[in-house]
């Protein structure tokens, strides 16, 4: 079975040949994988190369720890994905975003206006919590949409906070 | 002499001081919120009692609260921790008046420390150098400051008296925008300590952060157990300590322990404190402030010394003389700080809230991590972020710089995200290593750029570890359709079984 893995907007093709192999691009590797007791621990061996890791399921997608380092990392099945290209629908580039809180807190500033074009990157919004001040981001270009909070409105923990498209 | 230690503090430090008490033989009393029922100072403790809700200032603040559960439990010394009431005056001065020993120095020292202002006023009495700045305490106009403000010369800094983590503080390059500077740091003061009133300060450029850790008994004598480097800070927050500082020689460890001590003289210092200093590019020392209690960072100097400065305070307190004079400290080996924090490196530092699922801890030759958190904590917006304090030791500041990077390696916690990335960059940037660094190091001259570097290397390994457990999954749930799709024959599977072999 052949999965496209996606890691911060980097594509890895995957195919699992059999229990002991897989194939990474063009490279077959032997494989021998573990889970450790029951425990969302794997230990795999690849071509001899020993790697521990933490592998569960996220909100949306998997969630990977690596020598300190977490992954989220998209899959699909290269079936699934063509099944759906061929539907015609393909990633959603454009569409709606929406801003949640990442946290419960207090709106200190809402830095951009309704209707303003913004960069990837671009403060958004300035949400005091755990006594800090944190900047959130635009994920990518857009417009902004509806704002639904002002400066001084405490929020819930997901709660949206503005929309971009 | 006390028995039972009623301990004011939650998360790591609660459960640093309940491990001292338990070694010596003390009987302790943890309070605990509401979100906090589950934690490992409750846990470990002989006695725990519930003192309000969630957020601090119903609880960990209430002193009224804390009071009555030392009164129920009969506990006859309190312990403050760090942060919520540990520098609080008032809050000494009452147990004081209840017959209850506070474990830190007299409210006295704490009223001469706790005012920035006054505290610059009482060392400069005992000759201690400060940086350049308003002499003058008190409540000062803007009209007075920006009169003075020339002759201070800029760039400066507007601080808070009542200060402290950078609130209230400000950066003037030209006098033409200290107005609505003055007012903004005078606005975020008042909101964060009731008080608004503001000094002036010299801005020292390429400055350290260097403190020295006090020990003083009630006979009157103070010793120092040498220096923390603590200048790899982020929004005035310290990140990573180290001691010994690689920017000391002897001489001026000696001539600043000397300055240290004095400075705690100058306020009649009795238990544990903390002098800082600002050291600038040409290793010109400024007082800075006092710390009236037990610091986070305290593991690094008991690592390096020997000394558990908690066990000493308790000793303090029950007012023996300390155990050791001077001449008896010795730095031994390198010791380092990590303050594991619940934030994203990678996302602008956010926060990041959430349960810990899973939590394995480095262990290993050298490794200390001192935690309040476990499998199943939750990670609230309601106290601060920190997970765990990651401290290692080495013979040489090299071997603690590797170890702290294996150490950072073991440790695995899973359900939020963590600032370990971070470090990691931070042990494999060259200037760190070198020694190349002051408090602007962090927020201007370091990326994370390497990190996403060494992410790429192994995003393949991480793809791939994840795409075999979906295929695992997906396997396990086609077994199962599998299987109940033969279900529905099964008895005609044995019939005929039977038949056969009848």
């Amino acid at each position: 079975m052949k999965y496209i893995t996606t890691i911060d907007d980097k594509e890895f093709e995957i195919e699992i040949v059999d229990e002991h192999h897989v194939r990474i691009g063009e490279r077959l590797l032997q494989v021998d994988f573990e889970s450790v007791n029951g425990q969302p621990v794997f230990s795999l061996i690849l071509d001899g190369n020993s790697h521990e890791g933490f592998v569960y399921q996220g909100e949306e997608d998997w969630e990977v720890l690596l020598r300190g380092q977490q992954y989220q990392v998209k899959i699909e099945e290269e079936r699934e994905r063509r099944l759906r290209a061929a539907a015609g629908g393909g990633i959603a580039e454009g569409g709606e975003f929406h801003l949640k809180s990442p946290m419960p807190g207090l709106v200190v500033n809402v830095a951009v206006e309704e209707g303003q074009a913004i960069k990837k990157g671009q403060v958004m919004i300035i949400l005091e919590s755990m006594k800090m001040q944190n900047e959130l981001k635009a994920p990518r270009d857009g417009t902004v949409g509806r704002i639904r909070v002002k400066a001084g409105e405490t929020v819930e923990q997901k709660q949206t906070l503005l929309s971009v498209h | 002499m006390f028995n039972k230690v009623l301990v004011a503090n939650r998360g790591e430090i609660a459960v640093r001081i309940i491990r001292a008490c338990r070694e010596l033989g003390i009987n302790t009393v943890a309070v605990f919120s509401e979100a906090d029922r589950n934690a490992l100072h409750v846990r470990y403790a002989d006695e725990a009692y519930l003192i309000g809700p969630a957020p601090s200032r119903e609880s960990y603040l209430r002193a009224d609260k804390i009071f009555e559960v030392a009164k129920k439990s009969g506990a006859d010394a309190i312990h403050p921790g760090y942060g919520f009431l540990a520098e609080r005056e008032d809050f000494a001065a009452e147990c004081a008046h209840r017959g209850i020993t506070f474990i830190g120095p007299k409210p006295s020292s704490i009223a001469a420390m706790g005012d920035k202002g006054k505290a610059r006023a009482t060392v400069i009495k005992a000759g201690i150098p400060v940086v350049t700045g308003t002499e003058d305490v008190g409540n000062m106009t803007n009209e007075d400051l920006l009169r003075i403000a020339p002759t201070i010369g800029f760039p400066l800094l507007i601080k808070a008296t009542a200060g402290g983590g950078g609130k209230g503080m400000r950066e003037v390059k030209t006098i033409e925008e200290m107005p609505m500077l003055l007012d903004s740091a005078r606005r975020e003061a008042e909101s964060a300590f009731g008080d608004g009133n503001v000094y002036l300060e010299k801005l020292v450029e390429g400055a350290r952060h260097i403190e020295f850790q006090i020990l003083a008994d009630s006979f009157g004598n103070v010793i120092h157990l040498g220096e923390r480097e603590c200048s790899i800070q982020r929004r005035h927050q310290k990140l990573l300590e180290e001691s010994p500082s690689i920017f000391l020689d002897e001489d001026l460890r000696a001539k600043m322990g000397e300055v240290a001590v004095k400075s705690a003289q100058a306020v009649d210092y009795v238990s544990a404190g903390t002098i800082e200093f600002l050291v600038d590019k040409d290793k010109n020392f400024y007082f800075l402030e006092m710390n009236t209690r037990l610091q986070v960072e305290h593991p690094i100097t008991e690592m390096v010394t020997g000394v558990d400065i908690v066990a000493e305070q308790l000793r303090i307190a029950r007012g023996r003389q300390l155990s050791y004079k001077q001449e008896d400290i010795k730095q031994r080996g390198h010791a380092i700080e990590c303050r594991v924090n619940a934030e994203d490196p990678f996302n602008g530092f956010m926060p990041s809230t959430g349960q810990i699922t899973h939590s394995i801890l480095p262990t290993g030759p050298g490794v200390r991590i001192d935690t309040g958190v476990y499998p199943g904590f939750e990670i609230t917006p309601y106290y601060d972020p920190m997970i765990a304090k990651l401290i290692v030791w080495g013979e040489t500041r090299g071997q603690a710089i590797l170890r702290m990077r294996r150490a950072l390696e073991e440790y695995r916690i899973v359900g939020v995200r963590t600032n370990i990335p971070f470090h990691q960059t931070l042990m494999d940037s060259h200037r760190f290593m070198g020694g190349q660094f002051d408090t602007r190091f962090v927020e201007e001259r370091f990326s994370m750029d390497d990190a996403v570097e060494a992410r790429a290397a192994s995003a393949e390994i991480a793809a791939i570890f994840a795409a075999l457990v979906a295929h695992q999954q997906t396997e396990r749930n086609a077994n199962i359709v599998r299987r109940n799709e033969r279900d529905t024959s099964n008895w005609k599977w044995v019939g005929r079984w039977e038949r056969m072999h009848r």
